[in-house]
């Protein structure tokens, strides 16, 4: 039951919140907007361009292992493709789409704000997303992109072995990458502590919020190993410090604990925001409860704080003593609980409602299928020796693909369908959905199954081509021609969602008679998203039907409308009591404004143009000083 | 009305800048958590400690220095607790008191610094390395946190509101956290001569 709008003072009251609240239309709204929706779209289709490329990048690699022998592109190229593929599906879609792109549209929606709690620095963070992913693409299209691997090890990636730009364009790229990460992921935390609505304590919180949390955290935590790894291989390559290099006191292992501490709960958190969305698209189309709602949430925060644990699972083969090795080993297999509970949840919440396979439903099924056969394979490499003996084979792959493609990008790809009707106010086509789904999934299968037998038979990960007669050959194949399977799925979707775009159905606010506040909106949503802010007594709003008829009441009487100006209520961290009206900035040039000299700054370090980049940096420090050169209440 | 009235009654809770102030210094934390944990890497491959003959840094003038910062973490609370009251002349008085001793300190570790490089250079091996990256690193959050002062102090010329309290409140915190930072880092440095 939607807050919906019958008498003339209602009409009146919204009318008034949407002349406060609506941006300046064209161009330029789009380029000072704040609000979180436009925010998350220009993610979200910022996002999916990056996933196109990166698919190209994917299907020019299968084409090269097609068959033995290849030559479709140059070796210098194809190390340049699996590279960017790597970065791209990880810092250019995974993560912008999970939370730039979802987090930024719907858990405001979710929790009954108006707004992220940072509206600014919200766009910033857009921007510099965008910003990075272009800079990361420059050193591609400029035929010097990044060409030692995603994990880009030392010594490989120092100056004397990789002495072009790419390495720099991989390290400046991605420090700026982070900058727009972590603004993001602080957006979302303080959001979820204090902007929930009123009586939406912790533990009546939606499970997609808790994943977004957890994502944040996860990210704010890991993102400065990252951070602190680049930096020295930028010190080493440009100024000559002695970081990874062992005739000079510094060790090339160094670079490897880094990353790793930064790259396992990173995994985590490409797969966090996708267990969100299965938990709200399971009870949206089995009818009922999540079973267990407690300890998802619990297993959604532990499976990204003991993601921190594991690091050196990465590094069996590097000559680690036998009792680290074993501890990470332990660490290893306790994953295994937190994401064998929710495995649990998802499937008992299906199995004891009545569920509806819909589309949504078929790709978090799919999903399901693709991390349990992940993990199955994930949970092998907690055995050293095993791990030892297939590290750098295509068996690992197959395992992180099934993982990071399987069960992260499924969900997202279910979300698409889920809250397309919220989102554009019209129905996909559901025939289409479900084959677009079939193709998806048999395509992932074809794909990267014959993976784990290549690897199993010694094909090693990142070869240029290979010679015939290693019995590779038809694995590799069919392995190509999944790639297309799965790619004609992708297509489809795109070709679903854009035709339903304009001859859909009308949708409604709530097709799917889903639980959360995000569906108590009109479809799309108003730019204020809720006339009054509605009141929460349980974790599933929307099924309260009292309470929805309460909203009705109170738009009437005119109460927690808070229509003085762009505000928003902010509430008490864990009980979500009325505390507190914000006046939200509005829309501005000065996110922009900051980006533009802080990126010069990055393509001054790496042209070593340092002086050039002190002076854009002091540019941005000008420009971030009239940030709110007008303060928010005084507006 | 007064911006404070505008906005209706003192909240219970800290405000948001406060939270994403307190998110900002934990990456921060972590930021030198790692630089920490890479220090004390290097170390205990190296048989020799610093490498290449490089002479430990003396204790006194340091443990001094982090001293007299660390007790800026004092003016800055009282900054920020004469703000919540609303006495807006106290709190700049305490800030600026807060800013001397903090840009005092700043002043004293460039020269020191630059002192450190005429003496030994970053490419000379591991231990320079992590050396010069772990204290530029601490240099350059109290060169933030002197801009923010400086920023926030301005700003409190003009008179309080809710958002300038706000401010106060939020870099009050980073100072708190860069104080304990910059223990950590002066202990992590002067370790090796302990």
């Amino acid at each position: 039951m939607a807050i919906e709008v019958y008498t003339p003072t209602a009409r009146r009251r919204v009318d008034r919140l949407d002349a406060i609240w609506t941006e300046r239309p064209g161009l330029l709204g789009w380029l000072t907007t704040v609000n979180h929706k436009r925010i998350g779209l220009l993610f979200f289709f910022t996002s999916l361009a990056f996933f196109a490329a990166g698919g190209v990048e994917a299907l020019l690699i299968r084409t090269q292992l097609a068959g033995p022998g290849l030559g479709v592109v140059s070796p210098s190229v194809f190390n340049q493709l699996f590279t960017v593929h790597g970065v791209t599906m990880i810092f250019l879609f995974v993560i912008p789409m999970g939370i730039g792109a979802f987090g930024n549209y719907l858990l405001p929606l979710m929790i009954g704000a108006r707004d992220l709690a940072f509206p600014r620095l919200n766009m910033l963070s857009y921007w510099f997303f965008l910003a990075s992913g272009c800079f990361i693409y420059a050193g591609l299209l400029m035929g010097d992109g990044p060409d030692q691997g995603w994990f880009s090890y030392v010594p490989l990636a120092d100056r004397e072995f990789s002495p072009g730009l790419g390495v720099d364009f991989y390290a400046l790229g991605l420090i700026f990458n982070s900058m727009s990460t972590t603004a993001t992921a602080t957006n979302l935390i303080v959001t979820t502590f204090k902007a929930r609505a009123p009586g939406m304590s912790l533990n009546r919180m939606p499970l997609f919020c808790y994943a977004q949390l957890a994502v944040s955290f996860v990210l704010v935590f890991a993102l400065p190993a990252l951070t602190v790894d680049l930096v020295f291989l930028e010190l080493d390559r440009r100024l000559g410090f002695q970081f990874f290099e062992p005739a000079n006191g510094g060790s090339t292992l160094l670079w490897q604990h880094l990353f790793w501490i930064f790259g396992h709960p990173e995994v985590y958190a490409i797969i966090l925001p996708a267990m969100g969305i299965a938990t709200s698209i399971i009870p949206a189309f089995a009818q009922r409860k999540m079973i267990a709602f407690p300890l998802v949430a619990l297993a959604e925060l532990l499976v990204g704080f003991i993601g921190f644990g594991v690091w050196a699972h990465h590094m069996f083969a590097v000559g680690m003593p036998t009792v680290t090795a074993i501890f990470f080993a332990g660490a290893t297999l306790m994953v295994v609980i937190p994401s064998t509970i929710q495995i649990f949840a998802w499937t008992t919440t299906v199995a004891m409602g009545t569920p509806v396979f819909a589309t949504p439903l078929l790709f978090i099924g799919g999903f399901i299928a693709l991390f349990v056969t992940g993990g199955l394979s994930g949970i092998m490499f907690a055995a050293i020796p095993f791990d030892q003996a297939v590290t750098d084979t295509y068996f690992v792959v197959a395992h992180f693909h099934f993982i990071i493609f399987g069960a992260a990008v499924f969900p997202l790809l279910g979300g698409m369908y889920f809250w397309f009707p919220k989102v554009t106010g019209r129905m996909y086509n559901e025939p289409l959905g479900k084959a677009s789904f079939w193709l998806a999934f048999l395509g992932t299968w074809l794909t990267f199954f014959p993976m784990h037998i290549v690897g199993l038979l010694g094909m090693t990960r990142r070869v240029y081509t290979y010679q015939p007669g290693l019995g590779w050959d038809a694995y590799n194949l069919a392995e190509t021609i999944g790639s297309y399977l799965l790619a004609a799925g992708l297509v489809l979707i795109a070709v679903n969602l854009c035709l339903s775009l304009v001859r859909g159905p009308i949708a409604g606010p709530n097709p799917w008679h889903a639980p959360t506040l995000d569906w108590a909106t009109p479809s799309p949503p108003p730019e204020f998203n809720f006339p009054v802010i509605p009141r929460v007594r349980s974790a599933y709003p929307m099924w309260d039907a009292d309470d929805r008829l309460d909203d009705r009441r109170r738009l009437e009487d005119g109460e927690l409308l808070f229509d003085a100006g762009h505000q928003m209520p902010a509430t008490t961290v864990r009980d979500a009591d009325l505390d507190e009206i914000l006046k939200l900035p509005t829309e501005s040039a000065s996110p922009l404004l900051v980006a533009l000299p802080v990126t010069l700054v990055f393509v001054m370090l790496l042209t070593s143009h340092y002086i050039g980049a002190g002076l854009c940096g002091a540019l941005a420090l000008v420009a971030l000083a009239g940030w709110h050169s007008r303060e928010p209440q005084a507006a | 009305m007064t911006s404070f009235e505008a906005a209706g009654a003192r909240p219970r809770s800290l405000p948001n800048g406060w939270w994403g102030m307190l998110v900002f210094v934990a990456g921060e934390a972590t930021l030198f958590g790692c630089l920490i944990g890479s220090y004390f890497y290097v170390r205990l491959q190296s048989v020799h400690w610093p490498q290449g003959g490089i002479e430990p840094k003396g204790v006194l003038v340091p443990i001094v220095l982090v001293a007299a910062l660390a007790s800026t973490s004092i003016f800055m609370q009282l900054a920020s607790a004469a703000g919540v009251r609303e006495h807006a002349g106290a709190a700049v008085a305490a800030l600026l008191v807060a800013l001397v001793v903090q840009s005092g300190y700043f002043a004293f570790e460039v020269h020191d610094f630059r002192a450190d490089l005429a003496a030994f250079s970053p490419h000379d091996n591991g231990y320079a390395s992590i050396y010069y990256t772990l204290l530029g690193a601490d240099h350059a959050h109290v060169a933030l946190g002197l801009l923010l002062n400086a920023w926030v102090l301005l700003r409190l010329l003009g008179g309080l509101t809710r958002y300038r309290l706000n401010a106060l409140r939020a870099v009050t915190l980073y100072w708190h956290a860069v104080n304990v930072i910059t223990l950590v880092v002066t202990a992590t440095i002067l370790s090796p001569s302990a």
